[in-house]
């Protein structure tokens, strides 16, 4: 087993923004969060990470205290560092691999991750140099390079061109057979559920409306789950500012 | 009937309960990142690398800006006092004047300025910056300590680099001063200096170097907070940015003040 959310409860200002969530990810699997914006996905992906503190619920990972990385909507690379830089960031500055790698070394496991991502040969380039995909590709890299066990993705083809989106989907399902990962992928995007994700939940107003495989989700008889897929206004779930 | 909080009063009130909120939050956030970094260094997590490059540009990107304010300051000084106490007859304590005006007061306070607007300023933009960009959550998800990596070396920086930058300007306050005291009231170099160390004390010099490394640790931890807690947009960058300038000259207004009371009263 990957990683286990269990009765995982969230507040702001008394407001419930996630309401005793739970699920399972296996090792090797690929869960779909989807949902209306503001229904408390990314906070979902922020408490996993540890950005931010659960009110109440608990969240259990194998190995214990597992290495997670997380991919951000608009990358995150930092803009003073070059791409080796970005990369290597966590092999040079993390406390446990301080010193533990020569700068040779380093240069070999940053072109690795690179290639697995399919952008070799702009270690020296910065992030501003960089389109908006190659840049989510170089964030995959750097979310890499420490092996993780578990990858969060948030809205990982957020704003990309349909091709672009495919690669990206590619190279999610490509990173979790590479690491036998278990990832979250946070999106909105239909494509990206159907081809990178194994199983989904679908969140609204903080609960799980929906919880089943990606067949399911796409071709299943769930009313919410039916609304989000045909882009509906009408039906269970209402956006309160229309 | 009037509706009390519809009246001019109710908003006054409204608006200094949301300055008063501001106040007591960003000291409060100044206060923790104060604590953190001292709990850093006491664990003696140090980035050597980060602290060479963050000292050089705290004195190097500083110095030109530094520089000419101060000389500046003490071109005007001189071109005030030295022609007027030469008329006195009191042309031999010109040197002393401006060597006490300069190392007791000007060249800290004006270097300070210099500071905070050309170094203090760019901390709190780019670590705010980096905060809304999700940058800093990034660098907490790599498992880096944000405060560790951003906020020591700045912080140390200050420290160490502020007094180094007091002195150099402090000395080419004082050229300054000699020369236009011997362009505008004939005061000999050699009586200049003569003056100047009669003047000075080394309780006054120990002073100002104390009170630049206060100066230059005061300036770089409330530019990297105001920074950090910033959160939104680039608004809220631009906001941090200035209330990081406002604080650090109102801190290094009230810690020369605290010198003075505390060494010359």
């Amino acid at each position: 087993m990957g990683i286990e959310v269990r009765n995982l409860t969230k507040e702001f200002n008394d407001k419930k923004v996630l309401n005793n969530i739970s699920f399972k990810v296996e090792d090797g699997e690929t869960l779909g969060v989807v949902g209306f914006s503001g229904s408390g996905k990314s906070t979902l992906l922020k408490i996993i990470c540890g950005l931010l503190y659960p009110n109440s619920g608990e969240i259990i990972t194998t190995p214990n205290n597992a290495d997670i990385a997380m991919t951000f909507q608009y990358s995150a690379l930092f803009d003073f560092l070059t791409v080796f830089e970005n990369i290597a960031f966590p092999l040079i500055e993390r406390k446990e691999f301080r010193n533990k790698y020569t700068q040779k070394e380093l240069k070999e496991i940053v072109a690795q991750k690179l290639k697995i991502v399919g952008l070799q040969g702009i270690e020296n380039k910065y992030p501003s140099e960089l389109s908006g995909g190659m840049q989510k590709r170089v964030g995959f890299a750097r979310a890499i390079v420490t092996n993780p066990k578990i990858i969060l993705y948030d809205e990982p083809t957020a704003g990309l061109d349909p091709v672009s989106s495919t690669l990206i989907e590619n190279y999610i399902v490509e990173l979790k057979k590479e690491l036998n990962a278990s990832c979250l992928v946070v999106t909105h995007q239909l494509s990206t559920i159907k081809r990178a994700t194994d199983k989904a939940i679908m969140l609204y107003e903080g609960e799980i409306v929906f919880k089943g495989s990606t067949q399911e989700l796409l071709k299943g008889s769930n009313p919410y789950t039916q609304q989000f897929v045909t882009a509906s206004i009408k039906g269970p779930m209402q956006i309160k500012s229309l | 009937m009037i509706n009390i909080k519809k009246t001019l009063f109710w908003q006054f009130l409204n608006l200094l309960e949301y300055e008063l909120k501001e106040f007591l939050i960003t000291l409060g956030n100044i206060g923790k990142d104060f604590a953190r970094v001292i709990k850093s260094m006491l664990a003696l997590k140090l980035d050597k690398g980060a602290l060479v490059q963050q000292c050089s540009r705290f004195s190097i990107d500083s110095l030109p800006i530094t520089l000419t304010i101060v000389a500046m300051t003490s071109i005007i000084i001189a071109m005030q006092i030295a022609p007027e106490l030469a008329k006195q007859g009191a042309g031999n304590y010109v040197g002393s004047l401006s060597a006490l005006v300069m190392v007791r007061e000007l060249s800290a306070i004006m270097s300070g300025f210099a500071i905070i607007s050309m170094i203090g300023s760019s901390y709190a933009s780019e670590i705010a910056s980096m905060a809304v960009t999700e940058q800093i959550s990034a660098m907490k998800v790599l498992r880096v300590d944000p405060v560790e990596y951003l906020i020591v070396p700045r912080f140390l920086s200050g420290i160490i680099m502020m007094p180094f930058v007091v002195v150099i300007s402090t000395f080419c306050g004082l050229v300054c001063a000699a020369v236009i005291s011997n362009l505008t009231a004939e005061i000999t170099y050699l009586n200049f200096i003569t003056s100047m160390w009669h003047g000075l004390f080394i309780k006054d010099i120990f002073v100002a170097l104390l009170k630049s490394s206060f100066f230059g640790g005061t300036i770089a931890i409330i530019s990297c907070s105001c920074g950090y807690s910033t959160r939104g947009g680039a608004l809220e960058v631009g906001t941090s940015t200035t209330r990081a300038v406002v604080w650090s000259f109102v801190a290094i207004a009230i810690w020369d003040y605290i010198f003075a009371s505390i060494f010359y009263l």
